[in-house]
């Protein structure tokens, strides 16, 4: 009997201690690892801000390496040769008459790099701005200034998925992830493109002069001051008024931009690429390395050459092996490779003042302004060392000059400009499938994630 | 008022106390093993509906003495006999010559019900599968305690990932319950809740195959010494299961580690020695000069023919890396025994196997104690400790991209007259048909695993109150799991893909740290209410998981250092954290009338940090009822012994992962500056378990006095709320939500047919033969279809919508007719799974045993032919078996030709698991040798994957490039080729 009462009692004091750190009381758990999204969305603190800042540089970048490696296939800039994975070749190449669906290689059903990594630039440049407003720790003129970087790198971003769906059009209203609006036509979209860069222009110029107020990577190095920061909003807004057929747009655009005709025709912001814990610059390749996965020269690039053009012997690097890899078509044998990039940490340039020069020769052909093209085209020439054009001046001819000298001015970067320029000027059909027996592509559907969204919607 | 009180109470004490002295009488007897004659030390002796018993003595001598002379049943039972019923009275039956006879279908098997209550086999309503040690490694000596798992569980999937030595196991029950992750079963053992993940190792990344599901690590179930365990109960679905509440939707594993008994000190030590061979190589093609101007474009031929023709000799490649002759060894050690007070078992245990690659292996250390200590006669303390190191070298093979480092992938590229192999400088050639020498590789890098465990287990019972008819006990039980994982994948500088890397050597270490503690109290209250016997139990439990990993890369090494410091580049890879918290409180009764009708009626609520909601408690009822008809006494037939049958309903969950309610600013390094950028996942804070119902119902046979019996089972498992990304608009700059959308439906039969076929004297063959199918359906999807996993369409990858089963895949041609807008090429779901098990015993020395496994249907992605097709290696690729002048390996049926149809290929097997055969020397000649030194010695000779048979084109049809998943876990790409494991044993019994 005592026994039994020992143990009731025992239990009694056991439960009590139970309760006492009650085993059934769980803790509240918060991420270990991040701070949440919400912690930004009001009265956010000015380091809070500048971490969204280079967040918004980070994400601006995230479009680099699948566009520079398919945009510039299609185009046949380059290809980039896969050993481990044919499909990088089968695929992109469009052999055996493969065309793009929802869910293609290299692309996922986001859309991957060209698609989902662009919007995510500009949902962080939004996130950015709604912090920047929902803060008393900024000045009104900081706000407009950071306002006016988001909105500039929001009206490059949206170019991107608008060019790769073209026709197709894209959605311009996704503040709300619940509830996206409707696609709007390719014309629209860019036209979304230059709205935000014309804000950007008018918030920049409001903040004032002096440097922007907050850090900068040194992507921006020569571009610190507002008003450089302004230069380069006005630079990418003469790229949106090419696309836009707006010649007079790119010329106005250009007066306010870092163009110079005397100037480095390398010139321009970059995405910064400094090595861990940033990434490596990823179109770097060592030079003759023993590889078999490797961007290469497409063939019809240096067949097409001029003799002498310092940019062919600057930019491609001769193998003493070349790399080839076998496709089901045929094999493709790459003899020459990247050179643009003397080591892993190279940044890479998203707009440069050559690409301004040829803007401005397109958009003074397109005008009629011949003298003024030609004097354009002859300081691309001149520093590529093949002296002055002395082909005929009308705009036919104009046109097949600077699409030309674009392809090699503006080779390879991460912006598949021979793609989008054979495409504007309706030349696709000039592109030169014959070294690998593929088709060239016109546009992209949209992603399967994309359509599945407005399934689900409806439902 | 008081005083009466006591007065009475002295009173009918007296009158007690009277009647005990006198009317008594007493049973005394002694029990033997029907077979061998022996005496069996420790058989308990039950009067039925009391709480009274004993046990046999070591002659299996017992004595009982009764209070008064009523006449009473006595249940005389032991572990793995068949029990018996003896009537007994003052007159009839005092001296007792009781022998039992082994329990070949285990009707008599204890099997766990609650979390604090067991039940016999017999009266159970559910298909629980057990596995004893004899099964489990009586055969052969397996790795690891799943793969030891093949064959044994109707309904269980179990599938390995490739070969490489060191585990590496899946096991699904039942089915798919999950869409997402690897929807592995709960394990515990001994009570505790341990951790069986799959690790990374930075392989995928390093090699750059791509996510960590790639890096084939292994899951560490491997840490556990197989031998030893006493017996696994698994617990295939909720029905069974629910007293488990929100992690067993994808069924339990219960695993229960040899305990001491009291007696004379045990000491035994057991020896494998052993080989492995590869199971299965499949040849490479030839070459000649009419095949490489075929194979090669134009400008590289010369450099090709000149190759060949200066070739001094070929090389088969695959049989270079993969065939060699590995040796294994296990040695084992324990010392068991104990007193009335205390019974302890301690085990030694040193694993030491080479892989058939050179430089892979699995090395185990394992030391374990077992306690048991009656602390009063009330009060019994159980403690098992376990400390464990395990070394794996895992090698390089799988999926790679670029590097090269994948023995199978890069080989798959290399022509046989080429010579890869180093020259007497030790210098590697460099490899032109690939970005790296897979020698150089196999030589020199590592891929290593160091594995610092410790698992300790406390189960504490207390006897509250003890009456004639009725017990309340306490059980309060519970333990921890630490295990630490330290990794290392290193590519050293002068390899040939390093050397093309701005920064040569590559280093990869990382660090995990796995703390989970459970603890567990309940009450349990058993009493017999007229003729039934109710069980009653309620508790609480409480679950605590952390974790963290710690990943750093160094890049750019001082040559042979892998010290991070010694790196140019070094890195923070990875560094993730996580805690989850867990609670819930169980109720169940039990009733029991006379083991002819038995009911338990149970529930669970459970909440966990996980959950949208940390507070909320889910329930998870269960219900089940068994009929022993034959235990009526109407029932009168000697053909059918016994007639169950039984009916189960139970629900369970499935957690939620960690982090599914968070929307996260993650770290985004640039220029030498941090920055925060807007997570691509929406948290979602209404996010709710998944959980899943299971009708269960069959009916178990008795035939010929229990010499056969069969059990066939029925089920239909229903999973609701299951997690998956619902993908939002990727233009919204946001990816994914976690949703709670989809519903998914398996149903199954397992068949299970066991007895003594021959029951001699000196020749007795006992035979099992199981039998199960598995149908999984989307019965709702919930969001917009998708497909999913593998490598894309034109590889072949799984549809998921409403009313197809998610294991369906489907890829290239484009067919507009189907839903999918894809082919429909195969099911990875077998048609059905079967297995034989045999035990052949001649003169009680020598015996026999194997097991055969039969896999009919379910298909597997194979990608490892893609590879050597696309290097013109695969064998038989230079023919034309259609005559069209397209060598084959350019042109894979079916037509049209070289779409994803052409890497979908039917996978049924069949295997010959395990074989042994043991001789163990007769008792009297072991005296006559050794006088009383050694108790009893047996030898014995055994293969594990003994044999194949299957028309699959890969090393084994039972892969995984993924590891475990769900779905998408039967993707083939150049895996380690599974290993033919040949043993010889000698145990030694002191």
């Amino acid at each position: 009997m005592h026994t039994i009462q020992k143990y009731i009692g025992l239990s009694v004091v056991a439960g009590l201690l139970l309760f006492s750190c009650n085993p059934l009381e769980l803790d509240q758990i918060d991420d270990p690892n991040n701070p949440s999204v919400g912690s930004v969305s009001e009265n956010a603190s000015r380091s809070q801000i500048q971490f969204l800042v280079t967040g918004l540089e980070s994400r601006h970048r995230g479009y680099v390496e699948n566009v520079s490696r398919a945009w510039n296939t299609f185009g046949r800039e380059i290809w980039y040769l896969n050993g481990s994975d044919p499909r990088f070749q089968t695929d992109w190449l469009g052999q055996a008459g493969r065309v793009p669906d929802r869910i293609y290689f290299g692309f996922g059903t986001t859309g991957g790099g060209s698609w989902a990594n662009p919007y995510q630039a500009i949902r962080q440049a939004e996130t950015l701005v709604s912090a920047t407003l929902n803060t008393t720790v900024l000045s009104t003129e900081e706000q407009a200034a950071i306002v006016g970087f988001a909105r500039m790198i929001q009206g490059y971003q949206f170019m991107i998925p608008a060019n790769f769906v073209y026709e197709n059009g894209i959605r311009i209203d996704v503040e709300d992830p619940l509830n996206p609006g409707p696609y709007v036509p390719y014309e629209d979209a860019i036209r979304h493109a230059q709205s935000l860069l014309l804000e950007a222009d008018q918030l920049l110029a409001s903040a004032g002069s002096g440097d922007f107020p907050l850090t900068l990577t040194s992507g921006f190095a020569d571009f610190t001051s507002l008003d450089r920061i302004r230069e380069i909003n006005n630079a990418i807004l003469a790229r949106t008024d090419i696309y836009l057929e707006d010649w007079q747009g790119v010329l106005d655009a250009l007066d306010n931009s870092f163009m110079d005709m005397d100037g480095d025709l390398q010139a321009g912001p970059a995405h910064p690429y400094t090595g861990a814990p940033d990434l490596f610059n990823p179109l770097f390749y060592v030079r003759d390395a023993a590889i078999n996965t490797i961007v290469v020269v497409h063939p019809s690039v240096l067949a097409d050459a001029t003799p002498g053009d310092a940019r062919v012997a600057a930019k491609f690097f001769e193998r003493e092996e070349p790399v080839i890899v076998t496709t089901d078509a045929t094999p493709l044998v790459g003899t020459h490779q990247d050179n643009r990039w003397p080591t892993n940490t190279t940044p890479i340039p998203f707009i440069r003042n050559e690409e301004l020069i040829l803007l401005k020769a397109e958009a003074h052909a397109q005008l009629g302004q011949t003298d003024l093209a030609v004097e354009a085209i002859n300081v691309i020439r001149n520093a590529a060392e093949i002296g002055d054009y002395t082909g005929a001046t009308d705009l036919e001819s104009l046109i097949d000059e600077i699409l030309y000298q674009r392809r090699y001015s503006l080779w390879a970067e991460p912006w598949g400009h021979r793609w989008i320029d054979a495409r504007r000027y309706d030349r696709l059909d000039e592109i030169n499938t014959s070294f690998d027996q593929g088709t060239v592509f016109r546009q992209f559907p949209h992603p399967q994630s994309e359509v599945n969204w407005d399934i689900y919607a409806e439902d | 008022m008081r005083n009466i009180y006591r007065f009475s109470l002295v009173m009918f004490l007296s009158l007690l106390s009277m009647g005990w002295t006198h009317a008594q009488y007493s049973v005394s007897g002694v029990v033997t093993d029907e077979r061998t004659g022996d005496p069996m030390i420790g058989a308990s002796i039950l009067v039925q509906n009391t709480t009274k018993g004993t046990v046999t003595d070591l002659d299996g001598r017992f004595n009982l003495n009764f209070d008064d002379n009523s006449p009473a049943t006595l249940i005389i039972s032991s572990l793995g006999y068949l029990s018996q019923n003896v009537d007994v009275s003052p007159g009839n039956n005092t001296s007792l010559e009781v022998s039992l006879k082994e329990d070949a279908t285990n009707l008599e098997e204890v099997v766990v019900t609650g979390l604090a209550s067991t039940v016999k086999r017999s009266n159970l309503a559910n298909a629980v599968s057990s596995v004893s040690s004899r099964e489990l490694t009586g055969t052969t000596t397996i790795q690891t305690t799943d793969g030891a798992l093949y064959g044994k569980v109707a309904g269980a999937n179990i599938r390995s990932n490739g070969g490489a030595p060191g585990g590496g196991l899946s096991i699904q029950l039942r089915g798919i319950s999950s869409l997402i992750g690897a929807s592995q079963p709960l394990i515990i053992l001994d009570g505790v809740y341990i951790n069986n993940s799959f690790q990374r190792t930075g392989r995928a990344t390093v090699t750059g195959a791509g996510g960590s599901n790639q890096d084939d690590g292994a899951n560490r179930l491997a840490d556990l010494n197989p031998a030893d365990i006493e017996s696994i109960e698994v617990l295939k679905g909720p029905s069974a299961a629910a007293i488990y509440g929100t992690r067993a939707n994808a069924g339990v594993i219960i695993i229960t580690t040899k305990r001491g008994s009291e007696g004379r000190t045990k000491v035994s030590l057991a020896q494998d020695i052993g080989f492995a061979q590869p199971l299965r190589l499949l040849g490479v093609d030839g070459w000649s000069e009419e095949k490489i101007n075929t194979f090669f474009p134009e400008n590289r031929r010369p450099t090709e023919l000149q190759r060949f023709r200066e070739s001094t000799g070929t090389i088969d490649y695959e049989d270079y890396f993969y065939n060699n002759t590995a040796v294994l060894s296990n040695t084992r050690l324990t010392v068991s025994g104990g007193d009335e007070k205390t019974k302890f078992f301690v085990s030694g245990n040193i694993n030491s196997e080479d892989g058939t690659v050179k430089n892979t292996g699995f090395d185990r250390f394992s030391l374990r104690a077992n306690l048991d200590h009656n602390i009063t006669d009330n009060i019994k303390l159980g403690v098992s400790s376990n400390y464990i190191k395990s070394n794996t070298q895992r090698g390089f093979t799988g999926n790679q991209n670029n590097t090269g480092a994948s023995i199978g992938y890069n080989i798959a590229y290399v022509p046989n007259y080429f010579d890869l192999r180093p020259d007497e400088n030790g210098n590697y050639p460099v490899n032109p048909y690939f970005g790296e020498n897979p020698i150089a590789v196999t030589d020199n890098a590592v891929n290593d695993s160091d594995v610092q465990r410790f698992v300790q287990a406390f189960n504490l019972d207390v006897d509250l109150l003890r009456t004639s008819n009725s017990f309340l006990r306490a059980n309060v039980a519970g333990g921890f799991d630490f295990y630490q994982n330290s990794t290392l994948v290193y590519l050293p500088e002068f390899l040939q893909f390093q050397r093309g890397q701005a920064n040569p050597g590559d280093a990869f270490w990382g660090k995990q740290e796995s703390f989970n503690t459970n603890f567990q109290a309940a009450l349990v209250y058993n009493f017999n209410w007229g003729k039934v016997n109710m069980n009653s139990q309620a508790g609480m439990v409480r679950l605590d998981f952390t974790n963290s990993s710690l990943f750093n890369r160094g890049r750019g090494l001082v040559p042979g250092q892998t010290n991070l410091r010694q790196a140019s580049i070094q890195e923070i890879v990875d560094q993730f954290n996580s805690e989850v918290q867990e609670a819930g409180v169980f109720v169940q009764q039990e009733a029991n009338f006379e083991d002819k009708i038995i009911g338990t009626v149970g529930v669970r609520w459970d909440k966990s940090t996980l959950n949208g909601d940390p507070n909320q408690y889910y329930a998870f009822p269960r219900a089940s009822v068994a009929f022993n008809v034959a235990n009526f006494d109407f029932w009168n037939s000697s053909v059918l012994t016994q007639l169950k049958p039984r009916i189960a309903y139970g629900e369970t969950a499935g957690p939620v992962e960690f982090g599914n309610t968070f929307t996260r600013l993650q770290g985004a390094n640039i220029g030498g500056l941090l920055g925060s950028v807007v997570g691509t996942q929406i948290g979602n804070t209404e996010i709710r378990p998944e959980t899943a119902t299971e009708l269960e119902f069959g009916v178990d046979l008795g035939l010929l006095n229990n010499r056969f019996s069969l059990e066939a089972t029925y089920y239909i498992k229903n999973t609701q709320n299951n997690i998956q990304n619902l993908n939002l608009a990727p233009s919204t700059g946001v990816n994914t939500t976690p949703s709670n959308e989809a519903e998914l439906q398996n149903k199954g039969l397992e068949l299970s047919l066991s007895g003594t076929v021959v029951d001699r004297g000196n020749f007795n063959w006992f035979s099992r033969i199981m039998y199960w199918q598995n149908r999984v359906n989307m019965t709702r999807l919930g969001i917009p279809q998708y497909t999913l996993g593998g490598f894309g369409p034109a590889l072949g990858t799984f549809y998921y919508a409403e009313g197809f089963a998610p294991t369906t895949i489907v890829g290239t041609p484009a067919d507009p007719n189907h839903p999918s807008g894809f082919t429909v090429w195969g099911n990875a779901q077998p048609k059905f799974n079967a297995s034989a098990y045999n035990v052949l015993r001649i003169y009680n020395n020598l015996e026999l045993s194997f097991l055969v496994e039969w896999r009919q249907g379910g298909e597997n992605i194979n990608l490892t032919s893609f590879l050597s097709d696309a290097g013109g290696t695969t064998n038989g690729w230079f023919g034309d078996d259609n005559g069209d002048g397209i060598p084959n390996g350019r042109q894979r049926p079916p037509e049209p030709y070289n779409n994803a149809g052409r890497w979908v290929q039917d996978a049924s097997f069949v295997k010959v698991r395990e074989i042994g055969l043991y001789y163990t020397l007769p008792k009297a000649a072991l005296t006559n040798t050794f006088g009383n030194a050694l108790e009893g010695v047996r030898f014995g000779m055994s293969v594990n994957n003994a044999f194949l048979f299957t028309d699959y084109q890969g090393y084994d049809p039972e892969t995984s490039t993924f590891g475990a998943q769900s779905v998408a876990n039967n993707v083939d790409i150049a895996p380690y080729p599974t290993p033919r494991r040949i043993f010889f044993h000698v145990n030694l019994d002191f």
